[in-house]
């Protein structure tokens, strides 16, 4: 077996997996929110990240092109969380079952939203052009491709901001005081409303660049979403609801499990041996992984 | 007398408001100025208040908080003959018999409508092909087959997402794992078509064990996500499968029930009734746990609420247990129709669209409710099936349904006359709060904890009273008590004086006479024998007319702060 290159590969999985599923878990722990709208959003912002490229990308340099697109993707699952917060979260936040509600809320928000995709931009799926170029390098006797590298720096680069920033800044302070106790966080003034969209507007933010990012290996269609979102909630669950470490953990099994399964018994059985890790995981801590390393909010 | 005000006209006919005429009552004795009628100065008619008070601005509707039923005639004799279910004891209808109060007549309240909607609605669906339009007819015919097995698989889903609460999504994982393995066995083995639901029956249970078995460690979303997650595992491993037609899209060629000699109409005709036939077993399979001892213990021990169910001696894990087997069992045998039904199965049924489609069915229905499983598919299955013209939009319409019904709804269709009225009961309480003024009226929760009901219109009519006996106060009227504080005075000061004089005697205003036609002060009563007076001010009237009046200035003055 080829170790670096199924190593390199369960990094560069990882590093997309993580990313979604702590956009997942940080959306549940704060507001409560089971976001199964992340699909919708996910292909979303693959189609605003493509609509970037053909529109925008045509009067800017040759350089900032990738950067162009990633922005653009992001930005519109930026806008996409948003949205989701403005029909799933704020008219039912405060009502009587609020998250079994809220969790069909976006279930419907991504039927909707499919829909809507598939009628608007028809089943063809698009491309997007590489963005971090196709030069390859030789590392251990590895030969990496530029898109692996730049799937790994950007991601990792993208969490460290947005880790760094819920620790250091303002709003992530209140993000993180609505994270561990909703009711206190708003008897001493936090806004659950105004909070839900920064957090919507950061987890959308996430799995736009996810979605730029896997884009560079899978097309863009309307229902490509599902699988990455069913693995991102997986992942989370897996590494408990609402724990940063405990998804990274988690991401970094899987990913590890999916390279080791697509070397030793071939790709068709990959969301086979996945599922069935998450589900023994799952059996033996009922919790999530995070269980072992903080509390992980209960459902 | 009074002399008139001066700035009044002399009194006619036309101007009563402005100056009125007194009839003195006490004319018929004499006495000394005893005139038949004297001029007052202008006050307010009291009847004119009480006229307004009735004329109230809030309708007085035949709605409240009391339901309207239709009362039938019954028969003394008749008491007891109660229709029932054979060798159980239950009655099909619950009707409480009673004796009107008023007419002492015997009646009967039919308390539960219920099974009278189930029999019409039934009924509606079975005659239903016979009004079906021709031109749609086999699109209708074969709609209304799919939604009575999506009904079937959604009263058995029920089960567990209501009555078990317990929000599993691995539902289509059984239909589709038993219709799969019972179209493979039709095929390879040459299965007869009723051997199918026996067979998907047991795949069911074997599936029902393995999926309970977490449901007692786990709880929430971690179990939702592990149900998803072995649907999902269910539709790679049938889609890469070869043995399940992985080319194909799906699994066909099992024997069915349908004879091929039939003409198609016939054809789509059984289907649809033997499809009704399904919803209905699986109408009575919901009846049979929800509304017996399994459902009445699943619903004392809802998620998160199992430590006191527990606490209480109810052995919650075994009933999850019970439940996922029995609904299981019953989703296999559904799996096994299916497969007789449409000759094998697509792999679409393990596809997440299906899920969300039935997960929109339970919700637009409402959870927990037999009546809500049928009523919602039947939404989603006509949206789905029969306006197929309208391509896209008609999975976007259901969406939009979907979250209306979830922003809006509580429990779904069902649930809108419960929340209406818990809206209603709302709105009016706040209205009459709204209604209810400060020192007059008793607060609504104050008006039921009091006992003595006169005491609450007492306080409303010495509300309205004292309202009306402001507006008198005049310094015409001051004037007049300070001139003349004892005998006969004009119609206003008189309503006031009889007001003063008719209150309870604890702190009552007296004069006590310190010096005799010389100096007086006024006290307050206490009202209990043997405990002295207080003195009020320290101010002393030199003469009793003069502290008469230091009185009812004081009363004056208090009714006005009232």
């Amino acid at each position: 077996m080829n170790w670096p290159y199924v190593i390199s590969n369960a990094i560069v999985l990882a590093c997309i997996y993580g990313t979604l599923a702590i956009g997942i878990s940080i959306t549940w722990s704060s507001l409560g929110l089971l976001n199964l709208a992340y699909g919708f959003i996910f292909a979303l912002s693959g189609y605003g990240a493509w609509l970037t490229s053909q529109y925008v990308v045509a009067v800017t340099p040759d350089a900032l092109r990738g950067a162009m697109i990633l922005a653009g993707g992001v930005a519109t699952g930026a806008l996409g969380g948003v949205l989701v917060c403005a029909l799933a979260f704020i008219p039912v936040h405060d009502k009587p079952n609020f998250t079994i509600r809220g969790m069909i809320a976006t279930l419907a928000i991504s039927l909707m939203g499919t829909q809507l995709l598939l009628w608007w931009f028809g089943p063809r799926s698009k491309s997007l052009p590489e963005i971090f170029g196709a030069s390859k390098r030789s590392l251990f006797g590895l030969v990496l491709t530029a898109d692996k590298i730049g799937n790994v720096i950007v991601s990792i680069a993208m969490l460290l901001i947005v880790l760094t920033w819920m620790r250091s800044s303002r709003r992530g302070l209140e993000i993180r005081a609505m994270m561990m106790n909703p009711h206190a966080a708003s008897i001493v003034g936090i806004g659950v409303r105004r909070t839900s969209f920064y957090v919507m507007a950061i987890t959308g933010g996430l799995a736009g660049l996810s979605a730029v990012l896997l884009s560079q290996t899978y097309y863009i269609q309307p229902f490509n979403g599902l699988t990455p979102m069913i693995k991102g909630v997986s992942i989370a669950l897996c590494g408990g609801l609402g724990s940063v470490p405990g998804a990274v953990i988690a991401a970094l099994l899987l990913g590890f499990n999916e390279a080791m399964t697509s070397v030793a018994l071939g790709g068709q059985y990959v969301l086979m041996t996945q599922f069935l890790l998450i589900i023994l995981i799952i059996l033996v801590r009922p919790r999530g992984i995070a269980g072992l390393l903080d509390k992980a909010r209960e459902a | 007398m009074l002399s008139p005000a001066p700035n009044t006209t002399t009194p006619t006919e036309g101007s009563e408001d402005d100056v009125r005429i007194w009839r003195n009552p006490l004319t018929a004795w004499g006495g000394a100025g005893a005139e038949p009628e004297v001029p007052t100065i202008p006050y307010k008619d009291p009847t004119e208040i009480w006229a307004e008070t009735r004329k109230s601005g809030v309708p007085l509707l035949p709605v409240g908080r009391l339901r309207y039923y239709y009362k039938w005639p019954g028969h003394g004799e008749k008491l007891w003959s109660k229709l029932r279910y054979w060798p159980t004891r239950r009655r099909i209808l619950h009707v409480r018999g009673e004796y009107n109060p008023k007419t002492l007549r015997r009646e009967k309240t039919i308390v539960d409508k219920r099974p009278i909607w189930w029999a019409l609605g039934l009924l509606a669906l079975a005659l239903a092909p016979f009004a079906f339009p021709a031109s749609q007819l086999n699109t209708l015919l074969a709609a209304g087959a799919f939604f009575g097995i999506y009904a079937a698989i959604n009263l058995c889903w029920m089960l567990v997402l209501g009555t078990a609460s317990i929000f599993s999504l691995a539902t289509y994982a059984v239909v589709g794992t038993a219709a799969f393995i019972t179209t493979w066995l039709s095929i390879s083995l040459g299965l007869p078509w009723w051997g199918l639901p026996i067979i998907g029956s047991a795949i069911g249970l074997v599936f029902g064990v393995v999926i309970a078995i977490p449901a007692t460690r786990l709880d929430g979303f971690y179990y939702s996500l592990l149900t998803l997650g072995l649907n999902e595992l269910c539709r790679v491993y049938f889609v890469q499968s070869k043995i399940f037609g992985s080319a194909t899209g799906g699994l066909y060629g099992a024997d069915t029930y349908v004879p091929k000699s039939w003409s198609p109409f016939d054809q789509s005709m059984l289907g649809y009734y033997a499809a009704l036939m399904l919803m209905c077993g699986a109408l009575l399979l919901y009846r049979m746990v929800d509304g017996r001892r399994l459902g009445r213990i699943l619903r004392m021990a809802p998620e998160k609420r199992e430590a006191f169910a527990e606490a209480t001696g109810v052995d919650f894990r075994r009933a999850r247990i019970q439940v996922f087997v029995v609904s299981s069992i019953a989703l296999g045998f559904i799996g096994g129709f299916y497969a007789a039904h449409y000759r094998g199965v697509g792999f679409s049924i393990f596809s997440f669209d299906t899920v969300l489609l039935g997960l929109a069915m339970l919700v637009i229905g409402g959870i927990g409710r037999a009546e809500g499983a049928v009523v919602g598919t039947a939404v989603v299955v006509f949206l789905d099936k029969v306006l197929i013209s309208w391509g896209p939009l008609r999975l976007f319409a259901i969406g939009i349904i979907m979250l209306l019904v979830v922003l809006y709804l509580r429990n779904g269709l069902f649930g809108i006359k419960q929340q209406f009225r818990a809206w209603r009961d709302k709105k009016k309480s706040e209205r009459r709060s709204a209604r209810a003024e400060k020192g007059g009226e008793m607060l609504p929760e104050e008006a039921t904890e009091t006992s003595n009901k006169d005491l609450v219109y007492w306080r409303r009519y010495d509300k309205i009273q004292r309202d009306y006996l402001k507006s008198l106060v005049s310094s015409e009227l001051i004037e007049e008590h300070k001139s003349n504080p004892l005998g006969q005075h004009s119609e206003a000061l008189e309503r006031l004086l009889l007001y003063f004089r008719r209150q309870p005697l604890p702190d009552k205003y007296a004069i006590q006479v310190v010096q005799p036609f010389k100096a007086y002060r006024i006290v307050a009563l206490s009202g209990h024998r043997g405990v002295p007076p207080r003195v009020v001010e320290d101010k002393l009237y030199p003469s009793q007319d003069e502290a008469y009046h230091g009185v009812f200035m004081r009363r004056v003055q208090d009714l006005l702060e009232s």
